[in-house]
């Protein structure tokens, strides 16, 4: 078994809407059935991809640009890795699962997740977090304007300081032991992240607009 | 039966079906693991009067905790699931919790999963912040990190809960009293290095053997008079006129062959000091075999036949 494999055609120039390539909802399915699905109004998946393989728990994506929109969008379930960029809307309202990024993404990354694992390797746009509910959001790169707006639980691991916001709170640098767990989480993963080693952070707690249970840990160097 | 001149009772111990289970406990350093794991296992020495019985099982290196700071492993044992997880939680509030730098982690795999952390969080007071992540095999274990004045109190939700056995024991006979604990701390030494098992009371040893039942109404077990020495005259004793001391290894594990095998190991450190050091004899505590469903029969166990059915 290998991992379910999404090449994407240079050919195609508008964006693709990639909701419907989730681990959970893709399992069961044939070839056949997969290059079937209809991901625009006038895009199947074989318009777009050139598919490979057949274990649909991991999915990867390759030659990703800022085209592909909603990718591991309600993903419950599996694996995702994406080589390359990515446009909007990657891995919002995730349930479940491991998202990797090894590029950058686009605006409302993460926006209204609820559980799992996003790691962003590169830069992420505008509104990262967006009404994220719970979870973990990694971004090894730089974050945009209106990070973690209207953020509610969940947690953000940040390489690089974020823009100061009025709506987050400055609670101090820590030392976590619970990064120990959280670092030997991403151990197996194939993914910049599994080199972190840092346990010292600065913590910030927002969003106060509303409930403001959530956390940035911005990584000190 | 004698080993190394010294004679091995033709007798068994009685010991009870009971819950388990296994917590890991970690710290900034070795020093403060043992302060939480001491309070943790503290007065755990019998299930008649604390509701457990505890111990501390054996150190854990960094490599072997999850979140790679040293510690110890503990377990604890107590007669029903319902008093294991009230105690366990007790324990985990006023010990693990209050502990500087200390963090709990579940030790047990089972199907059975009792609360560590679970209703701790609440100490949290609404800042508590949960965390779904997967261990080393990929399952995906909760953790809860509680604000405490010290940084942050780490725990596992719950650990596993499983189906152990009590009251494994041995007496050792002997000519005096130093000599009688200088080989009962022969033997837990060297029960010490074996997983899966604890010796609850002090120091591993307990001088203060009891029977079923009492002249007085109120009480349902009273001192071992039979083996009591400055009783000899007075009762039905079960102690020779060259002995003038008795104690007693009690063992809880996980199964009957862990029990086994340390009683061996324990037997066989208290006999090597030998006749010459004041070793006379080798019993064990039962009730006739009414009572509990294992019986650890002392021949066996020397002989090597660790794996003794159920009554």
């Amino acid at each position: 078994m290998s991992a379910l494999t999404f090449s994407l055609n240079t050919s195609v120039k508008q964006a693709v809407n990639c909701k419907k390539l989730t681990p959970d909802s893709l399992q069961g399915k044939s070839l056949a059935d997969i290059l079937a699905i209809k991901l625009n109004e006038q895009l199947k998946v074989a318009d777009v991809f050139a598919v490979q393989g057949d274990d649909a728990t991991t999915l990867v994506f390759k030659h990703a640009t800022s085209q592909l929109n909603y990718i591991g969008y309600r993903m419950k379930t599996g694996n995702i890795i994406i080589e390359g960029d990515t446009g909007d809307f990657i891995g919002a309202e995730m349930q479940g699962g491991t998202l990797i990024c090894k590029g950058n993404t686009g605006e409302r990354t993460g926006d209204t997740m609820r559980r799992g694992l996003l790691l962003i390797e590169g830069n992420v746009g505008n509104y990262c977090a967006s009404n994220m509910r719970a979870g973990t959001l990694g971004i090894l790169g730089n974050t945009g304007a209106y990070l973690g707006y209207g953020m509610k639980r969940g947690t953000l691991l940040l390489s690089q300081p974020p823009a100061a916001q009025a709506t987050w709170l400055d609670c101090g640098l820590h030392t976590l032991p619970f990064l120990n767990i959280l670092y030997q989480s991403f151990q197996t993963l194939d993914s910049q992240f599994a080199q972190l080693s840092c346990m010292r952070v600065r913590r910030w707690v927002g969003d106060i607009s509303g409930l403001g249970k959530a956390e940035m840990l911005v990584l000190q160097a | 039966m004698k080993l190394n001149g010294v004679q091995i009772d033709d007798t068994f111990a009685e010991a009870f079906n009971m819950r388990g289970t296994r917590v890991l406990i970690t710290a900034q350093n070795l020093k403060w693991a043992y302060n939480a794991a001491n309070a943790m296992t503290g007065f755990a020495t019998s299930v008649i009067g604390c509701g457990v019985e505890a111990g501390i099982e054996r150190e854990l290196s960094e490599e072997e905790t999850p979140d790679g700071r040293p510690g110890v492993s503990i377990l604890m044992f107590a007669m029903g699931s319902k008093v294991l997880m009230q105690q366990l939680e007790t324990r985990m509030g006023q010990c693990i919790l209050t502990c500087p730098t200390a963090a709990a982690f579940s030790g047990i795999e089972s199907e059975d999963q009792i609360s560590l952390g679970k209703n701790l969080r609440y100490f949290g007071d609404g800042n508590q912040i949960s965390k779904l992540l997967p261990n080393a095999k990929g399952e995906n274990q909760r953790y809860w990190r509680i604000p405490v004045m010290d940084g942050e109190f780490l725990t596992q939700e719950t650990t596993g809960m499983v189906r152990a056995i009590g009251g494994g024991n041995f007496l050792v006979l002997g000519q005096s009293q130093p000599q009688v604990l200088a080989a009962c701390e022969a033997a837990i030494e060297a029960m010490k290095k074996l997983p899966n098992v604890v010796m609850p009371f002090p120091g591993g040893v307990v001088r203060s053997g009891s029977k079923v039942g009492s002249k007085y109404p109120k009480m349902f077990a009273s001192t071992n008079d039979a083996f009591c020495p400055t009783l000899k005259g007075v009762v039905k004793s079960e102690l020779s006129d060259d002995i003038e001391s008795v104690m007693e290894i009690v063992i809880d594990g996980l199964s009957f062959e862990d029990i086994a095998l340390s009683m061996k190991i324990g037997i066989e450190a208290a006999c090597a000091l030998g006749t010459e050091n004041g070793i006379k004899r080798i019993s064990a505590g039962n009730y006739g075999g009414k009572l509990g469903p294992h019986l650890f029969k002392l021949h066996d166990i020397v002989n090597g036949n660790l794996s003794g059915a159920a009554k």
